[in-house]
This record gives C-alpha cells, structure tokens and sequence, in this order.
C-alpha cells in the first residue's frame, strides 16, 4: 500500500533542518560584535600614554641637564624610575589618580648574549591574565666613568632596550 | 524563507553599526591630540599664535608644539592662546583642531605637575558617560629672559671720561648664534616664535653718584647699523610692553622719564615679525639715557645667547593634556 506519508516526513526534515540551519546563522552573525579590530582602541590608549611617559623621561628639563630615564638605568634604581613613570602616566588634569601599573626590563647586549634584567618586578596586582600593553624606547647609554661597576651593564658605551609592561589594574 | 534569511542576516550588520560609533570617538580623540600636542599649528611663520581677531580666518590649525621636530614639547604662548576662549570660540575648536564633518562636543585641559600648578586650562563642556579620550604627557617650554642686574656694574660701566650727555646701552640678538641646528628646539631661543624678556634689575648700582634717577629717553631697534621705525604706542600690548621701576603703568618706547630701580622691556613676537628678520640678522635694542650731567655710565653690549650669565630660559615643565570627544 502506497500513500503520500513518506513524503510529508521528507518535507518536515527538511523544514526542521532549514529552521535549525536558519538559528545557527542567527547565533553565529549576531554574536562576537566585540571583534580583535576593537580591542586596540584601550590597548592604543596606554600604548600611546606609556610612549609619551618614556619620551619625557628621556628629555631633560633643561639643556644638558640630567637625563631622568638615562640617570635610573644607569643608577640601576628601579623604585626610582617606577615613581617617576607612575607619577606622569597616573596623573590627570582633575579628579582622581588613574590606577595604572607597570613592570620594566632593560635588553642589552653581554659579549655575545642578549640578556635582560628585571628593572621594576610587577606588583601584587599582577596576575599574568591581564590586557598588558608593551611600550619601549631605545636609550643611548655613555661610557661609564664612575669607578664604581656599572650593574650590569658594565662601563662601555651601549644602547639599551627598556621595555615597559602597562596594564590597569 | 528566503526574505526572512535576508532580513535576519542585515541585522546584525546593523548592529555592529551602532556599536562603532564609540569607537569613532576615540580615533577622533586621539586625532586631536596628535594635533595638539606634535603639531606646531599653521601658519608656522609667523605662528598662528601670534594673529589678532581681525587675522583669525587665516588660522588653519591650532596645534601647541614647539616645533614638528619636537613633539610632546608645547609652547607656554600658544597654550594661553589656545586656551584664550574669548578669542576661540566652539566652532573654532572644531574647524581648527578638531576637524571632521560631526559637530562634536569636546573637553579639552591641561595641567602642570609642578608644586604650584602654574598651568591649569580647561575648555569645552563636561563629559557625558561614552566619550572618546586620550591623555597625553608633555612638557611646556617658556620664553627666557634676560636678568642684567648688579654683578654686570663693572662689564657695562663706561670710564667716567666720556663728557657727552647721553649713554646708549644694547642688547644684541644675533640670529646666526640663537637660530642654530645644532640646539634643540625644545632648548632653542627663537625671538620670531616667543617673546623675549629684557630686564634690567638693580639699576640704581648703575647710577653715578648722587644721581637718584637716570632719564631713559628711548629705546630704538636696529637691524644692523640702521634703525627700524616702530610707530606703535604703549597700548600695543601684543607687540611689547615696557615697564620702569615696577610700575604697572606702560611706557612707549620713547618714554622720557627718570628710572631708579629697574627697566623691563617683554618684545612678543608680532613686533620681531615685522622686522623681516632672517636666519642671520643682527637685532639691536638699544636703550639711551639722556642727563646733563650723564646720570649713569651704563654702556656695552649684552648678548642675549645661550650663555646662561646673559639669558636664564626657564626649564621644561612637566604636564598632562587630555582631550575628551563626544
């Protein structure tokens, strides 16, 4: 005996697929609006802040006058160049101190390694989950001519990477 | 089904529409602060700062910096102009520094981190929630001056031989050592983008004897050997202001009255523009007293370089602009 209900069930699957289709669809182009395209517009932010902060630390007060940024890596005084760099990035025109935080590491060159040295260690609120921005300058350091050893970056002329972690916390 | 399908795919298209327009905000933001703090402004020579309200159409942008070649290091002159709101209005925030066919509101302000907060600006109106925002750190170079005071008495006193009446004392600028490559713009003494400051302190150490006053008859400028006509009177505050003995009251530059303490004389830069002065022109300011018998000896040149006996320029001061756009 042959009748059309065979038929009707093939109509009803494909129904059921299309609608089923049709939602996935609907999930997947309504959701994730918050794309990779638009996290670096915070991330442009500090980058561009930590970058203004570095370069007026590089530039002296005056002509000739001390070099903050040269005198603390120089001085290998790592609480001194984390209140200065805390000091111009969290201060704004009114209200309440940003909540920025930051750790620093100086790149240089040891006869023929690269290595790095921990300037500023991160502080408690440092978790390693957050949105950190990575600034850096190049800093032209002069022959040393202190007797004292310069750590540890030893007395010769050299340029160093200082490379800064920026994150709110 | 297939209407359906197309409707319910463009709505998400026009959701993220909505969503971008924040976003927007913040690129225009970071725009004008890009212009405002490592963008000199246009006309550059001479500065936009420098124009009157009868010259403000021909200001093009409003940018703060002291040179391209020096960004982050912003003029104090063109900070107080910019910040001058009776001279700036909304709309030429956004034509001029803003830019953009929206008409946004903005927020912009500007604080020192020196002790005593020389430097605390704001314009524009207060922010709603879902502004676009920047903040950037710079510095603030001001114009130097020039202290001539006691200790200068022996360099600057001529030998009580000399029987004329009058005594000419002047200060020099020589562009060909002020307007060097070799010293950074942040640094850089440029008497055509700020004003210079002239002050003669102590000037009684000057004075022969008895005298209690000497009488200041003129003060004339010179480009090279011959004298450059300057008809502006002592209301002309935008080309100079000279001042005696501390007075608040202004003098011309032919003020004909006695001085016993001190002479201050600020040359803005709209007067040096009009002197048509290039790369290697030699300004003269000289200052004549005119006594019988000569109330003072005073006499020499003094070098306004970049000794630091002869011009003191104050340091850079430390500041945070933020821009707020909505």
């Amino acid at each position: 005996m042959v009748n059309d209900s065979g038929q009707l069930y093939t109509m009803e699957g494909i129904a059921a697929g299309l609608v089923m289709l049709l939602t996935a669809y609907l999930i997947l182009s309504t959701t994730s609006i918050y794309t990779q395209g638009d996290t670096h517009i915070p991330d442009m932010q500090l980058e561009q802040l930590g970058s203004d902060v570095l370069a007026m630390m590089d530039t002296p007060d005056r002509e000739g006058g001390k070099n903050q940024l040269v005198e603390f890596i120089n001085e290998n005084n790592g609480g001194g160049f984390k209140d200065k760099f805390l000091e111009y990035c969290n201060a704004k025109t009114s209200g309440d101190l940003d909540t920025l935080h930051m750790s620093a590491s100086v790149t240089y060159r040891k006869e023929d390694r690269i290595e790095e040295h921990q300037l500023v260690g991160p502080d408690e609120t440092w978790t390693g989950r957050e949105s950190a921005v990575r600034v850096t300058r190049w800093v032209q350091l002069d022959q040393h001519q202190q007797l004292s050893p310069r750590q540890p970056y030893g007395q010769r002329a050299q340029a160093v990477l200082v490379e800064v972690l920026l994150w709110r916390a | 089904m297939v209407a359906l399908i197309a409707v319910a795919s463009m709505v998400p298209g026009l959701l993220a529409g909505l969503q971008s327009s924040g976003i927007d905000y913040d690129a225009v933001a970071y725009r004008t602060g890009v212009i405002l703090v490592e963008d000199p402004g246009w006309p550059v020579d001479p500065p936009w700062e420098t124009y009157d309200e009868n010259h403000k159409d021909e200001i093009e942008r409003i940018g703060l910096a002291v040179s391209r070649d020096a960004p982050n290091i912003l003029l104090s002159t063109k900070i107080e102009k910019f910040f001058n709101t009776s001279f700036f209005d909304p709309e030429d925030y956004r034509s001029k520094a803003i830019f953009g066919d929206i008409p946004y509101s903005y927020n912009i302000t500007l604080r020192s981190l020196d002790a005593e907060g020389t430097y605390n600006y704001a314009t524009g109106d207060d922010t709603p929630p879902g502004y676009g925002y920047i903040r950037r750190v710079v510095k603030i170079k001001e114009p130097s001056v020039a202290v001539i005071d006691g200790s200068f008495k022996d360099q600057y006193t001529t030998d009580t031989e000399d029987t004329s009446t009058s005594r000419n004392f002047t200060v020099r600028f020589d562009f060909n050592r002020l307007i060097t490559q070799s010293i950074d713009p942040a640094y850089r003494i440029d008497p055509r983008a700020e004003p210079v400051n002239i002050t003669i302190t102590d000037f009684g150490e000057f004075l022969n004897g008895t005298a209690s006053y000497a009488t200041l008859e003129s003060v004339t400028f010179r480009r090279g050997s011959s004298s450059i006509p300057f008809p502006y009177d002592e209301s002309d505050t935008d080309y100079y202001t000279l001042r005696i003995d501390n007075n608040p009251v202004l003098y011309s530059p032919e003020p004909g009255v006695g001085v016993s303490s001190s002479i201050s004389l600020v040359l803005k830069p709209p007067a040096t523009s009009l002197f048509n002065l290039g790369p290697t022109s030699i300004l003269d300011v000289e200052f004549k007293f005119e006594d019988e018998p000569p109330a003072t000896n005073i006499t020499g040149i003094h070098y306004y370089d970049y000794n630091p006996t002869n011009v003191t320029r104050p340091d850079l001061k430390p500041a945070v602009l933020e821009v707020a756009i909505w």
